[in-house]
């Protein structure tokens, strides 16, 4: 371990000597510092908080994500073409403590810069947020500067199976060619039906009431006195663009004098739309009633999935805050690995362009999903109902396929989207970003890349000095 | 000569030459706007960055305009609005002559984020983003785009003028707010305004960047109209992008004169039909009514449309608006106690349209076949659209009621109208469905005043605050409210003669 930390220390000394530890603190300050002042906000405290934690953290990941790229690639490449190495690699110290010291000094450097740039974010929004007015702090420490975990409806997977199944039954008694089908007008007939079982429970007809039971488990305890908040959605078949419709909430038990009566509430299709409810309206047994009136002309679907959710308090903004900034710092072993990893085995241009290359590739994979999705890499007709073909498919959408898979082991939790929306970062996708990110994806690279460094010929390189 | 002095001379030579190519840049620039060699024309009153990097980024504005066009559309259906101020600004500052993302930005601030929000306040907010968006920066790089100010124009006429969205009269009242305080409690006061150094015309020209010299001009050819609503501002945009039209013909497209003509005329409509405010100090509230001070002017305005629109859909449009124009106007003018103008306007509508019926699914209602009074009680009768003697009953009083209310805020033209309704119908029921059956009569009409007028000034109903009650008690000539005090059975409860200063500083012009 004294070896591995000697050559930390030594990578932390190239770091400070090429000055490059102080410019990217200086331009993260600056950053965190500047952006408040050049950034356009939508005008209200909630937006500007929220812009600015997006941007700042934004800022701060891309400026560490390109310096902990070029430094892991710089510090092993340049090293050995310029034969330092050879100096290091014959002193008693095995080539992979040389691998995972460089590795550990980056991370480490990272997570002093990380750590300076977060508690500037921090301290600056603690800072703005306490010149707000005392109802401005409220709504902001209750909707943003919070961790907000969310309770829903139980699945209805079961029950909609169960229905779908009755039908199905039924329809085959009356028509029993259905049978005869192929199995992929089979399947066909079953997703329809099923599509019909769920409408029944997302559709909301015109002067009907739709009632949600949603229970709070565990939680309920600690939601005494605390006001909670509605995330709802719905949809309208007709609506190409969101279009406004009447809709007005009854939340606790209608026949108890514990309920909350909302004003009529003109809303838009498409949308999510959050709004306070006071506290304690759920029962003994944490179930929260939530019904939701239709006044409109026209059937409203609230979709099963996110049509309705409760947000509560669940912890403290600090904590989050430090788990987001964690799940950040697991991005950056990842890419330092990635980093080390290329440089083992190539010259600092190529290794930084290899680099940057698989970087462009993990930013593009909603691309390549979107193509995995369809199926093929060639252009169709959709006015025709032509569907695209092309001979490479069969090579190219496996080739997709591995790389979305392997690009959706970095994405277990957003954490910029969710500290800017108040959304709790779990210690369980913590872990999992730690397990995924840098145990397996970073180690996977730690692996390749010690072994390719094994195999290089140090004493090969000729001094470009 | 040594290499010194011929560095010094072609230093000093660089000095001319820098100026000779300054005087020959506005040149080149001119003839490459005027030949249409490029439509990256340098950008004018840009701040110093913008213009940097305008000219730095060269191709490349086009690739990162379209990163943030993708990321503001995926923000956008995931509802994270936050950034929508943000990335329009960047996109259009990439793009700063590209007029259409201007109006595209605008728009999609003004009509489609806005409607996403629940309460008011908010989408308030979206909707003055939009227009400050295309107000304070789009006219700023493109002070001649007709397509700027057509936008402008419609957000005022259409986004806030009309009905079409839930907070449509919370804009109304944010827009009347703001503009009171530069053209008064009524609206009109613009004398002020263009007295030179006058504190109001600069914060107007500065913060709303409107011109009062050309607010009066405006005001002069369309109006008296109330420059705290929003289709004031419609025809001043509007009439600014007919203006530039005029100032540069080969900028424009054919339709742009069309287009922004149409907008005047439509707000105009507009104006007439809701194009005044009256305040109600009692409970603090405002309701918006006809400005029947405008109406020779829509009529002028309707007469050059159908002459400019020489065939098609246009024509027909205006022509089938035309006829109903003038049919609202006789009876709004009749409702509001106007008789020598409504009878004139009758008059022109008859001549106008002497062949065709002027009541709606009546094609016996030729102008020849009704009175003035005919017509006013065939359009009560729709809007009121019952015979049951229970409900007449109740119509009446209703417009009883509605009359002493407006007496209370001073609206006395408008109270004489209503009474004037209420004994219509009551006299055309008596004489069509009581007159020989006595089961079938209503109370009589001193009657049904008093039940009114006795609910309305007795404390204990708290039906109006003490002031309004004063103010009716004056109006009617009845004493002072003592405790239980109502109206005297003998009084007469007839509303007050309508006077022409008491009409909420609406000018009388007829």
């Amino acid at each position: 371990m004294q070896k591995i930390l000697a050559i930390t220390w030594l990578t932390w000394k190239a770091a400070v000597r090429f000055k490059l530890f102080l410019v990217i603190a200086a331009l993260l300050v600056a950053a965190v510092v500047g952006l408040p002042l050049v950034i356009k906000d939508d005008g209200t405290a909630q937006g500007f908080t929220q812009i600015i934690l997006t941007y700042t953290l934004s800022v701060a990941t891309g400026l560490l994500g390109i310096s902990t790229l070029w430094l892991s690639c710089g510090t092993l490449a340049r090293d050995i073409e310029e034969c330092q190495i050879q100096v290091v690699a014959t002193k008693p110290v095995a080539r992979w403590q040389i691998w995972l010291g460089k590795w550990l000094g980056i991370v480490s450097l990272n997570a002093v810069l990380l750590l300076i740039a977060g508690g500037c974010v921090y301290g600056l929004l603690q800072w703005r947020a306490t010149r707000l007015p005392p109802a401005e702090q409220v709504k902001l420490r209750s909707s943003i500067l919070v961790a907000r975990g969310s309770a829903r409806e139980a699945s209805q997977d079961a029950k909609i199976e169960a229905d779908t199944r009755e039908v199905l039954t039924r329809r085959v008694k009356q028509n029993p060619e259905i049978t005869r089908l192929s199995e992929a007008d089979k399947a066909e007939v079953i997703r329809q039906i099923s599509e019909q079982v769920k409408a029944v429970y997302q559709l909301v007809p015109p002067a009907y009431t739709r009632v949600w039971k949603i229970d709070l488990g565990f939680a309920k305890d600690s939601l005494r006195g605390k006001p909670l908040q509605l995330r709802i959605k719905f949809n309208n078949a007709n609506d190409y663009q969101p279009t406004t419709y009447m809709g007005a909430w009854l939340v606790g038990d209608a026949t108890s004098k514990n309920v909350w009566r909302s004003e009529p509430m003109s809303l838009a299709s498409q949308t999510f739309h959050e709004f306070e409810i006071p506290p304690d309206l759920f029962n003994d047994q944490g179930i929260l009633t939530i019904s939701f009136y239709n006044p409109n002309r026209t059937a409203l679907l609230f979709p099963l999935d996110d049509g309705l959710e409760v947000l509560y308090p669940e912890g403290s903004f600090a904590l989050n805050f430090l788990r987001g900034l964690a799940v950040i710092f697991c991005w950056m072993a990842l890419l330092a690995a990635l980093g080390l990893a290329a440089a083992s085995f190539l010259s600092f241009p190529v290794a930084a362009f290899f680099s940057m290359a698989m970087l462009a590739l993990v930013f593009s994979s909603g691309t390549l999903a979107e193509t995995v999705a369809e199926g093929t890499v060639g252009v169709g007709n959709e006015e025709k109902g032509i569907a695209g073909h092309s001979a490479f498919d069969v090579l190219v959408i496996p080739l997709f396929k591995g790389i979305v898979a392997v690009t959706d082991l970095t994405k277990t939790v957003s954490p910029i989207d969710s500290l800017s929306t108040g959304r709790m970062i779990t210690w369980s996708q913590l872990w999992s970003a730690f397990s995924q990110v840098v145990l397996l994806l970073g180690g996977i690279f730690a692996i390749a890349g010690i072994a390719l460094f094994y195999r290089r010929e140090l004493a090969t390189a000729q001094g470009t000095q | 000569m040594n290499s010194r002095v011929k560095k010094i001379l072609l230093l000093l030579l660089v000095v001319p030459l820098l100026f000779a190519a300054s005087r020959i840049q506005d040149s080149l620039n001119r003839d490459r706007a005027a030949l249409g060699l490029t439509i990256a024309e340098p950008l004018q009153n840009a701040p110093p960055m913008l213009a940097f990097t305008t000219v730095a980024l060269g191709g490349f504005r086009g690739l990162i305009s379209n990163f943030l066009w993708i990321r503001a559309n995926d923000l956008q259906q995931d509802d994270k609005f936050f950034e929508a101020a943000q990335l329009a600004s960047w996109i259009t500052d990439l793009e700063p002559h590209f007029s259409q993302v201007w109006a595209y930005q605008g728009w999609n601030m003004a009509y489609n984020i806005s409607v996403k929000f629940k309460d008011f306040s908010d989408r308030w907010r979206w909707v003055n983003n939009g227009i400050e968006l295309l107000r304070d920066n789009a006219l700023r790089y493109n002070p001649d785009d007709v397509l700027i100010y057509r936008e402008l124009s419609w957000f005022f006429q259409h986004k806030m003028g009309q009905n079409l969205d839930d907070a449509n009269l919370y804009y109304k009242e944010q827009w009347a707010i703001a503009m009171s305080g530069f053209f008064g409690l009524d609206g009109t006061n613009i004398v002020d305004l263009l007295e030179p150094g006058n504190t109001n015309a600069i914060v107007l020209r500065e913060k709303y960047k409107l011109d009062p010299a050309f607010i009066k001009k405006v005001n002069d050819q369309y109006g008296p109209l109330d420059w705290r609503l929003p289709e004031s501002h419609a025809i001043y945009w509007a009439m600014m992008g007919l203006a530039k039209a005029d100032e540069h013909p080969d900028k424009i497209k054919k339709d742009d004169p069309m287009m922004l003509r149409r907008e005047v005329f439509q707000s105009m409509q507009e104006a007439f039909r809701h194009g005044r405010i009256i305040s109600n100090p009692f409970n603090e509230g405002a309701e918006l009514a006809p400005n029947l001070d405008i109406i020779p002017k829509v009529n002028d305005a309707y007469l050059q449309m159908m002459a400019e629109s020489s065939a098609g859909d246009s024509n027909h449009v205006a022509n089938a608006g035309y006829k109903n124009f003038l049919r609202d106007a006789v009876y709004f003018l009749w409702e509001n106690n106007r008789l020598p103008e409504a009878r004139k306007w009758f008059k022109y509508l008859g001549e106008r349209y002497s062949d065709r019926p002027i009541l709606e699914n009546d094609p016996t209602s030729l102008p020849k076949n009704l009175t003035l009074d005919d017509y006013a009680f065939a359009r009560v009768q729709q809007d009121v659209g019952e015979t049951s003697q229970e409900r007449i009953t109740a119509v009446i009083q209703g417009m009883i009621l509605l009359g002493y209310l407006d007496l209370v805020i001073g609206q006395n033209n408008r109270a004489a109208g209503y009474q004037m309704k209420a004994q219509l119908i009551y006299d055309r029921y008596q004489q069509k469905w009581a007159k020989d059956m006595e089961r079938l009569q209503l109370p009589p009409m001193d009657k049904l005043k008093r039940e009114v007028l006795n609910d309305m000034l007795d404390p204990k109903n708290d039906r109006i605050p003490f002031a309004g009650r004063a103010v009716l008690r004056t109006q009617l000539g009845l004493p002072a409210e003592t405790t239980n005090s109502v109206a005297p059975f003998a009084m007469s409860t007839n509303m007050a003669p309508p006077t022409a200063s008491n009409t909420n500083g609406v000018k009388q012009t007829h």
